[in-house]
Formats: C-alpha cells, sequence, structure tokens
C-alpha cells in the first residue's frame, strides 16, 4: 500500500507541475476590432410623414422674396406692354399698381420734354425712359414689391420662370431617392428641400389655395396609424367564431369619418358572399365601427381618413 | 496599452492553477484538497491494485504449474506450510492441514473429513476475496460521490460569486469569469477524481471476480482429489 501511495503522490505532484507549466496565466483572447455600426433610429413618419405640411402665407413669401430681386429690375418689361398685361390679367387687382406707375411716368415726360406735338415720337421715347422713371421714384418701387409678392399674380409668369430656374432639381430628386434610399440623413435632407420648392410650384399655380389643404395630395397617413385605427375596430369587434367556413366571410367595410373622429352616415358593406353566415358577420363588422366612435386621430391628417376602408377578414384580426 | 491593460488585469483573472485554488471561497478551497486527497487516495489504491492482483495472477499460474506437475502433495506442503501464502497456496496449505490434522492422532476423524475440507477452503477463498476486494469501495464511493462533491463546490463558488457580483454592482464578464472559472475548478477536480476511480473499481471487481472464479475451480478440484484420497484409505 504503501508503494502505491508514494506512487499516487509522485504522479499528482507531476500533475501539479505540469498543469502549472502547461496553464500559466491564461491568454486573453484576441478580439479582433469590429467596426461598430452606426444605428439611428429612424421615426417611421420621416418615411411615411405627410408630405404637405400646413401651409400659411408667410413660406411663401420667402419663396416669393428671391424672385423679387429680378422683378424690381424689370419693371421696364411690364411698362412696355402695359396694354397686354391689363389684357392677361384683368382679375388681380394688382396690376393696377403697375398700371399706375407708368401712368405717372409719362406725366414727367411732358415735364422733361414739353414737346408733345410728336404724338408717335413719344412713344418710343417713354419706352426708353419709364425704365429710368421708376427708378427715380424709390419710394413706390419697394411698396409694390411687397404687394406683388402677396398677390402675385403680376409677376406670375415670371414666377413661374424663376421658381423653376432657381430651385428645379429638387423637386425632381426629391420624391424618388426617399423612396430608394432609406438613410435617414439623406431623407431629412430631401424633405426638407422638399417644403420649400413645392410651395414655390404651387404658389405659382394656384394663389388660390393659400392655406387649404384641399388641393394637395400624397397625404398619406403612416402605416402606424392605420394599425391604430385597424386595432381601435378589432378591439370592439366580436367576429363571428365558430361560423363554418371563416374564410368566406371577409368583409369590406366602407365608411366616413368627420372630423371629431365620428362615423358620419351608416357604413357600408362592399362585398357579398354566400356564406349563410355572412349576414351576421357583416353586421358585426358595422356594429364594430359604430361602437369604437369616436376614433381619435390626427386631425392634420384628415384628408387620408376622412374615408376609410377596413377589412374584416376573421383570421387576420382574430390573430391580431 | 493592450500589454497595459493585460498588466493590469493580470492579478485579478489569474486563471493558474493556484490563482484558482487561493482566490477560492474557504468552502470551495476545502472541497477543493478533499478532491485532491480522494484523488491521490484513489489512485495509492489503484496502483496497489494493479500489484496486487497481478501478483495474484502470477502467484497462481506458478503455484497452478507446480501443483499438476506430479510433485507429491506432501513434499510442496512441507515446503509451502511454513511461508505466508496466499491464493492458491492459501487454500492448498489450509486443505493440506485440516487433512493433516484429520489423520493425526490415534482415531483418525475421517468421517466428515471431506466436509471440513471444503468448508476450510470456503473460508480460505472468502479470506482471499476479501483481502484483493478490500479498498475496492473506497474508488467506488469515490467514483460515485466525487462529481458530487465537486458540483457542491462549483455551486457554492457560483454562489459566490454571484454575491461579489451583486456587490460590485458590474455584470462585465471580466468581473463574473474569475469566479466561475473557480468555482468550474472544483467540479473538474471532482470528475478527475472520479472517472479513474469508477474506471479501476469495474476493472478491478471483474479482476476480483476472476480470480476468486479461479479459487474456486481449483478448490473444487483439489476437493475431488482429497475426496478421492479419503475414499481410497477408507
Amino acid at each position: 500500500m504503501r508503494a502505491g501511495l508514494i506512487a499516487s503522490l509522485a504522479g499528482h505532484s507531476a500533475l501539479l507541475l505540469w498543469g502549472l507549466i502547461a496553464f500559466p496565466d491564461a491568454e486573453s483572447f484576441a478580439v479582433p476590432q469590429v467596426d461598430s455600426l452606426p444605428v439611428e433610429l429612424v421615426p417611421i413618419e420621416d418615411i411615411t410623414k405627410l408630405r404637405i405640411g400646413e401651409k400659411t402665407a408667410e413660406v411663401r413669401d420667402v419663396a416669393a422674396v428671391n424672385p423679387s430681386e429680378t422683378p424690381a429690375e424689370e419693371p421696364p418689361k411690364p411698362a412696355e406692354k402695359p396694354g397686354e398685361s391689363r389684357v392677361e390679367q384683368p382679375t388681380p387687382p394688382t396690376p393696377t399698381p403697375p398700371a399706375p406707375s407708368p401712368a405717372p411716368a409719362p406725366e414727367p415726360q411732358p415735364v422733361a420734354d414739353p414737346e408733345p406735338a410728336p404724338a408717335p415720337a413719344p412713344e418710343p421715347a417713354p419706352v426708353a425712359e419709364p425704365a429710368p422713371s421708376p427708378a427715380p421714384d424709390p419710394a413706390p418701387a419697394p411698396e409694390p414689391v411687397p404687394q406683388q409678392q402677396e398677390a402675385a399674380p403680376a409677376p406670375q409668369p415670371i414666377v413661374t420662370k424663376v421658381s423653376p430656374r432657381s430651385k428645379p432639381t429638387p423637386p425632381r430628386n426629391a420624391p424618388e431617392p426617399p423612396k430608394e434610399n432609406f438613410n435617414s440623413k439623406d431623407v431629412a435632407a430631401l424633405l426638407n428641400k422638399i417644403e420649400p420648392a413645392k410651395q414655390t410650384g404651387e404658389t405659382s399655380q394656384n394663389e388660390a389655395s393659400l392655406g387649404s389643404r384641399r388641393g394637395q395630395q400624397d397625404v398619406r397617413m403612416s402605416q402606424s396609424e392605420l394599425d391604430a385605427l385597424r386595432g381601435m375596430v378589432a378591439q370592439c369587434w366580436n367576429p363571428p367564431v365558430g361560423a363554418v367556413g371563416a374564410e368566406d366571410l371577409k368583409v369590406r367595410v366602407r365608411f366616413n369619418l368627420s372630423q371629431d373622429g365620428q362615423v358620419s352616415g351608416q357604413p357600408e358593406v362592399m362585398n357579398s358572399s354566400g356564406n349563410p353566415a355572412f349576414g351576421a358577420a357583416s353586421s358585426s363588422a358595422v356594429r364594430a365601427i359604430m361602437r369604437c366612435q369616436p376614433y381619435n386621430l390626427p386631425i392634420s391628417k384628415y384628408e387620408a381618413w376622412q374615408e376609410v376602408i377596413i377589412n374584416f377578414d376573421p383570421r387576420e384580426m382574430l390573430g391580431g | 496599452m493592450e500589454t497595459l491593460v493585460q498588466s493590469t488585469l493580470a492579478p485579478e483573472s489569474g486563471i493558474s492553477f493556484f490563482a484558482l485554488f487561493w482566490q477560492a471561497h474557504i468552502v470551495v478551497k476545502l472541497v477543493m484538497l478533499g478532491l485532491l486527497g480522494a484523488s491521490v487516495w484513489c489512485w495509492a489504491i489503484i496502483v496497489d491494485k494493479i500489484m496486487l492482483v497481478g501478483r495474484t495472477r502470477r502467484q497462481m499460474s506458478r503455484f497452478e504449474t507446480v501443483f499438476w506437475s506430479g510433485q507429491s502433495l506432501e513434499e510442496l506442503y512441507n515446503t509451502l506450510h511454513n511461508r505466508v501464502n496466499h491464493s492458491m497456496a492459501a487454500l492448498f496449505v489450509a486443505a493440506m492441514r485440516e487433512w493433516k490434522r484429520s489423520h493425526e492422532g490415534a482415531r483418525p476423524a475421517i468421517g466428515s473429513l471431506q466436509q471440513r475440507i471444503d468448508r476450510v477452503m470456503d473460508v480460505t477463498i472468502q479470506r482471499e476475496a476479501e483481502r484483493l476486494e478490500s479498498r475496492l469501495l473506497i474508488l467506488a464511493t469515490v467514483g460515485s460521490a466525487a462529481p458530487f462533491i465537486g458540483l457542491f463546490g462549483t455551486v457554492w463558488g457560483i454562489m459566490t460569486a454571484f454575491q461579489a457580483i451583486a456587490a460590485s454592482e458590474s455584470t462585465n464578464l471580466a468581473v463574473v469569469a474569475p469566479g466561475i472559472a473557480e468555482a468550474l475548478f472544483a467540479t473538474a477536480l471532482g470528475l478527475l477524481a472520479a472517472i479513474p476511480a469508477v474506471i479501476a473499481y469495474n476493472k478491478f471487481s471483474s479482476d476480483v471476480g476472476k480470480a476468486v472464479a479461479r479459487m474456486e475451480g481449483f478448490a473444487d478440484e483439489f476437493s475431488a482429489i482429497l475426496s478421492r484420497q479419503i475414499d481410497e484409505r477408507g
């Protein structure tokens, strides 16, 4: 037994010694340098955002100020064709200011040129002189400029020409890249550019729609808000449990909402089915819509949810 | 920079055997020491049993060759009975001693001599088997209990490590790792002691069984020889 004990002790000592040699302090793992992946949290509204904000005239002023410099240099042109300008734009009231401006211009003409006899002669003369004539009158000149900005119709053709010159590219680039590139920075930058670009275009097209949202397109609700509406309806819905052939019981309902979220009118079932339980399913869908009102939706996007169509699919809605 | 970090971290996160031992909680230390002692003791038993089994096997083979060589049983007994004998030689000596004693004196007690010889050889076989099997139970116990003891040390060490983590209020792996490593070291020691013990126990129990069967075979043969002698003389 002693021999065994000695052998065992010797073996364990050797093992420990070997362990001390073979297992020194653990070497740290060689950790490869991993490039940190930048992650930005982009709210879904940046992508599905309403592309048309609430417009005010102030923003249009900013857009119109830029072209205002050029018309200041070009008053001679309207002065050349006073008659044409009147004919083209009879409705806007502002053309009158340019009209009087040439009107006083002929007055100094007689002052400068006491020769009234050459009636045809002064006609070319005012052509040359009216140009300086608005210049010597600095006080009236700046006044009509803001008026033109507000009412813009007089330089309307000018503005339409100028605005495409100044920023033709942003409106073309803007709508496309946000769909292809989801880089948030690009999207944000392009979206920022869209607004002034579109405003200039709209101001030039229809000045009567100042501040109204009716004439603007591309009003979309973000997916999360649509889901919220769907979720609200789904909570109130008692689906036809146990009906035979539940796949035939998809009910498509269209209903109108008023601005306070109430259902206006009666929801309209848009499809039909031969399933005998379809009547119960459609009435349960209508009941759900009526029970859930009022719907709390962003009023700024009323255009998008004024009329809502919801599919009541028992499988999907039950799963959701 | 890396070397600096390593040098600062090294004393905390040492993984060498002694570092693992010294960092451990006192309970884990005791468990480790106990397991190390069990391992030493197991290997001592293993070495001892290897030698004993080998020696026994050689002795039996040598005795069988001598026994079946045609040598006179009296001579063989005279050469053997003064020594300390084991296994088959012990069987032979015990049976021959009973035979001699039965034939000593004025009235030889031959009537139940066969039964007495069988009984003496049975006792001798049991004694020899006990000698061969001694301490094998220690191997069995270590083999079954050492993993649990190591597991106990691991659980205790991990408990301590978690308490330390809670105290340091950091879940950094550099804080967690040394405690868990030292805890797992206890399980490693338990397995280190248990695996050879289990293997050796299985091997030695089968070896002892073979040796005992061989001795029983010899005892039956020798009993038959003596029985024939008794019947011839009686």
